[in-house]
């Protein structure tokens, strides 16, 4: 499977951010008015008591909720301050409220969430069985990252108390986080336990909009407020359906509630810059950042989500400061740690400039593989342009990681993610094919395909739905080189019989809300299948014309209406008579191998090799190339079969080749590239590259053969 | 006079006659002026089939390289190995413990002043210090007792190479004077399986080792080979390099050649050899001012030297000689 075209695949990853808010919304859903009661009616009591604590801290909490971040630091630092004058004889919920009001003045200290641990923790020493301690220590160790530790905490309460439903909210947020578990079924246990969560409520609200089920979002948004108005994070995820439904009415409705709840409601415009980098609209993502970051300059969401956005954008030394601020504010963030980490990395990379692209990559692999992929993505580029009568602004930058746990963090902050490719319109990032083992992927076809995303979401303005943008990819991918992209596979073939691949007005839901693992495998393939179809049955212009009206701000329906003249039924059922005609007489032994195997590949060349056949053994040693560049011998063997095949220019680059992989002998192949520059009619080059040889070692007879030979005037010179 | 003047036409026609016989022997027992060089080869207990074949094809290898490379006459060359049977025709004994120091003795009776000793032990190391060993059938020999064997051959140079794990303690116990030696690990605790002998023989096996190609193989060269493969083999595997070699003499190792090239007693050869030594060592100075010279300058100079010198060279090739 080839690349991602986004970084969808990490929804877990990427709703945590918003899922670690929810996390301190908990013990605040209700308290705002008791809050202020309690504490008013503290002031008026001489002895300040346990709940007094308690009710300060909420009080600075709803504070911080409402955008007060001044006021709710004063507060909170005279508590922390109290605390630490006399901590001896206060009680565990006294000891919580500590905890809580360290966090509040954490921002920048790292020591201040020590503490608040230690203090969760000391309320659970003072008090086992209240149970608060114990979830507040989860829940911080969580949004640190710390899922092992913060899964014992949840377990612990658990098991006292099966039915705890802020446990059972954690336990969904932990598999969220690590992707194992069904978060969705753990978290409606959690209202199964207390229908009045409202944070299990804004939490599944996430999820949905995460998978771009965006009417069951703002539902369960809606519920989350029916128990909480003033729950912010929930006219956030209403205000991000509004926005990437294009209703502005509903938007400017969902913002106005945002104010009343907070004067500054920085969280607000965070939800939607993720909202809107989901559906890869990256330069949206970075304004509403940006307007996060205006309303609360020391936001941690928003610093990440601005300089995230700007990294993905291409404007990599402002991404990088705001992921600088973001973690000297919490150095606990392992996103932020992560891609700093790898902007490190990327600092001694090389950037290469060619034609239309800009390659950045380690300098190994940049001599590697750019004499390959600069032709290669150029062709890409003046077909796809000509395809698709759209040309994307260059150049487009190429960054290529030789190690997976780079591109990984590249794409969702976190290493472990299973895509070869990403784009993020102009900037695409890959795995070098070293970050693989031999035969893993074709590096060739990836890179072909995730170009071919720059321009279906160039020309629809980034609205394109994924489905057909990986489609379109994959298709691209079939037509670039015989035997690359996607192809029918036995798998495939099953789920076209049984009837579990998606009706195209669904097809989107194989790629966000995949029913198995495998579905989105076969989506891809699927997808490939109807803008194949769409061509063959309504013209070469078809899916440019599609790509256009996703553009203008259609719906799906709107877009097959304006585009094929159908509604959706009457597409679904069109594709699917064709597909099924497609593959009638399909049988699994025909069918082909993939872009990626080099045994069939290695079996072919030997027949060639038999047959003397340098045409062929040319073609099928540069498919080889494609799959795994690193084998010396192929590169030779390529040169060797180049120059008998009369094709001088691929017989140099093979030669070069060969030097970039460090032989064992680099003079001998320095010679041999001299041979095939002069053979290239490279008379001048050939002679550069003999005297640099002969520089160090003088006496190689070789080398001084060549040189002799090159004093002589060329074959049908003029005396 | 004339009763005179027979003898010598006669010992002029005699030398006439019997140049060419006379000087081929001369430059096949002995080269005019060169060291001679002799190797012990010991190949010790693989312990699995994969190790045994992997010793037996290395040991193949560099006494092929022996012979055929740096000529060392056959009674100069001895290979002792776990089972002799595998090449009988190479392989003069099994590497035990008191047929190794037989072979030292032996070795020591044969030897003459400046000659050049090249000792390679292949397999499994262990121990450590004085106590390091390379794994044979039976007592194994230690570092100290090799160290022993070793110390009669003051007027030679002794290049001792351990193609072994858990060799690196070797280098201290065998050092000394007018000896190189060359170890696979650096310390007796990098005791995974070393990659180093494979290496260190194909280099000099294909000549691959000959960095500057004037086809004389320094020791420093086939270690530096060797080094840099080892490298590339463990970054290809992806396995952190668990070995690091070791060369206890950098300055001798560079001096040291397995093979002195052979010298022509052709006076035209002669004459062209000195001719193509002024141009480069003329080479050699220009390369010291590349600094401080015009790039155009001094590439016009850097080619009409390298011209010349491969013209001096195939003008040696032309009249039989070898550059």
């Amino acid at each position: 499977m080839s690349g991602a075209m986004d970084a969808s695949a990490t929804g877990a990853m990427r709703t945590v951010a918003l899922g670690m808010r929810l996390l301190t919304m908990v013990a605040l859903i209700g308290i705002a008015t008791a809050a202020t009661n309690a504490v008013a009616g503290a002031q008026s009591a001489p002895d300040r008591t346990a709940s007094d604590r308690t009710a300060r801290v909420e009080r600075a909490e709803l504070a911080l909720r409402r955008g007060d971040r001044a006021l709710a630091e004063r507060d909170a630092a005279a508590l922390v301050a109290e605390y630490e004058r006399r901590a001896g004889t206060w009680t565990a919920r006294d000891h919580v409220a500590a905890g809580r009001a360290y966090l509040i003045v954490s921002s920048g200290d790292a020591n201040a969430v020590r503490n608040a641990l230690r203090a969760f923790d000391s309320g659970t020493a003072a008090d086992s069985t209240f149970d608060e301690a114990a979830l507040r220590a989860s829940d911080l160790l969580l949004e640190k990252f710390v899922a092992p530790d913060a899964t014992q905490g949840y377990e612990s309460v658990l098991r006292r108390h099966p039915k705890n439903a802020w446990a059972l909210l954690g336990t969904a947020r932990v598999m969220e986080f690590t992707g194992k578990g069904d978060a969705l079924a753990k978290a409606r246990e959690a209202i199964a336990a207390d229908a009045r969560l409202a944070p299990a409520h804004l939490f599944i609200a996430t999820l949905h909009l995460e998978a771009e089920r965006n009417d069951s979002a703002q539902a369960a948004a809606r519920r989350a407020l029916a128990i909480d108005p003033e729950a912010l994070d929930a006219w956030a995820v209403i205000g991000a359906v509004a926005w990437i439904a294009g209703d502005s009415a509903a938007f400017r409705a969902a913002l106005v509630q945002a104010e009343r709840v907070a004067a500054k409601p920085a969280a607000f415009y965070v939800t939607l810059s993720e909202a809107a980098a989901r559906q890869r609209r990256y330069a949206d993502a970075e304004r509403f950042a940006a307007r996060a970051l205006e309303l609360d300059p020391l936001s941690v969401p928003a610093l990440g989500a601005l300089g995230t956005n700007r990294l993905r954008t291409g404007d990599i030394a402002a991404g990088r400061a705001q992921i600088e601020r973001a973690f000297a504010i919490d150095p606990f963030n392992l996103w932020h740690k992560n891609t700093l980490d790898l902007l490190d990395v990327l600092a001694g990379f090389r950037t290469v400039r060619m034609g239309r692209f800009e390659f950045v990559t380690s300098a190994r692999e940049a001599e590697i593989l750019l004499p390959y992929l600069s032709p290669l993505l150029e062709e890409a580029y003046e077909k796809l342009s000509a395809r698709y009568d759209f040309r994307p602004q260059v150049p487009v930058r190429l960054e290529i990681y030789p190690r997976s746990a780079d591109f990984s963090v590249r794409t969702v902050g976190l290493t472990g993610l299973g895509a070869l490719g990403v784009s993020f319109g102009h900037l695409l990032a890959i795995d070098a094919p070293s970050a693989r083992d031999p035969g893993t992927f074709n590096w060739g076809s990836t890179s072909w395909h995730e170009l071919a995303h720059t321009f279906t979401l160039g020309l629809s303005d980034n609205r394109v739905p994924r489905w057909f943008s990986e489609g379109a990819s994959v298709l691209e991918e079939r037509r670039a080189r015989a035997g690359w992209g996607a192809l029918a596979s036995p798998a495939y073939l099953a789920a076209l019989k049984t009837g579990a691949l998606r009706p195209v007005s669904q097809l989107n839901d194989g790629f966000v809300r995949p029913r198995t693992p495998a579905e989105v495998g076969l989506s891809y393939y699927h997808a490939s299948l109807v803008c194949e179809m769409l061509e063959a049955e309504f013209g070469p212009k078809a899916l440019g014309d599609m790509l256009r009206a996703w553009r203008d701000g259609l719906t799906n329906a709107e877009v097959f209406r304006r585009a094929l003249k159908l509604d959706e039924a009457a597409l679904d059922e069109r594709f699917d008579t064709w597909v099924r005609a497609r593959f009638a007489d399909a049988h699994e032994a025909d069918l082909p191998a993939g872009d990626a195997d080099l045994e069939p590949l290695q079996r072919e060349v030997t027949r060639a090799e038999r047959a003397h056949d340098d045409t062929a053994l040319v073609n099928l040693l540069e498919r080889m190339i494609w799959i795994w560049p690193y084998d010396q011998a192929v590169h030779v063997k390529l040169a060797e079969a180049a120059t008998r095949a009369g094709i001088a220019g691929k017989a140099v680059r093979e030669r070069r080749a060969v030097i970039a992989l460090g032989p064992s002998d680099v003079l001998a192949a320095r010679v041999e590239l001299a041979r095939a520059l002069l053979a290239a009619g490279d008379r001048a080059g050939a002679r550069r590259e003999v005297l640099a040889v002969l520089e160090g070692a003088p006496t190689y007879e070789k080398a001084q053969t060549l040189l002799l030979e090159l004093r002589q005037p060329p074959p049908g010179a003029r005396p | 006079m004339i009763a005179h003047a027979l003898p010598c036409r006669s010992f002029r026609d005699l030398v006439i006659h019997l140049r060419p016989a006379a000087l081929g022997l001369l430059l096949a027992a002995a080269p005019l002026g060169a060291q001679r060089t002799h190797l012990l080869l010991v190949t010790g207990l693989g312990g699995e089939p994969q190790y045994s074949d992997a010793f037996v094809k290395q040991g193949t290898q560099l006494y092929d390289v022996a012979r055929t490379q740096w000529r060392v006459a056959d009674s100069s060359l001895t290979w002792l190995a776990e089972d002799p049977a595998k090449d009988a025709r190479r392989i003069a004994g099994r590497a035990s413990r008191e047929s190794v120091g037989a072979a030292f003795v032996a070795l020591s009776r044969r030897v003459g002043p400046g000659d050049l000793v090249v000792v390679v032990l292949i397999g499994h190391g262990s121990g450590e210090g004085p106590a390091s060993r390379v794994n044979l059938p039976g007592a194994d020999p230690t570092a100290a007792e090799y160290a022993a064997w070793i110390s009669g051959f003051a007027r030679q140079t002794v290049v001792f190479v351990v193609g072994a794990s858990a060799s690196g303690d070797f280098a201290g116990v065998l050092k000394g004077p007018g000896r190189v030696v060359v170890t696979a690990t650096r310390t007796a605790f990098e005791r995974n399986e070393s990659l180093f002998a494979g290496e260190f023989v194909r280099g000099l096996a294909s000549s691959e080792a000959d960095a500057d190609k004037d086809g004389r193989t320094t020791v420093m060269e086939s270690f530096a080979f060797a080094v840099r493969e080892v490298a590339k083999g463990y970054e290809t595997q992806r396995r952190m390099l668990t070995e690091h070699a070791v060369v206890s003499d950098s300055v001798l190792a560079a001096r040291t050649v397995y093979a002195a090239a052979a010298s022509s007693g052709d006076p035209r050869v002669v004459a062209l050899v000195a001719e193509r030594k002024a141009l480069e060592e003329e080479l050699e100075k220009l390369r010291s001012r590349k600094a401080a010279m015009p790039e155009a300058d001094y590439e016009r100079e850097l080619e009409r030297l390298l011209v010349a010198i491969a013209e001096k060279s195939a003008a040696i090739r032309a009249v039989g000689g070898r550059p």
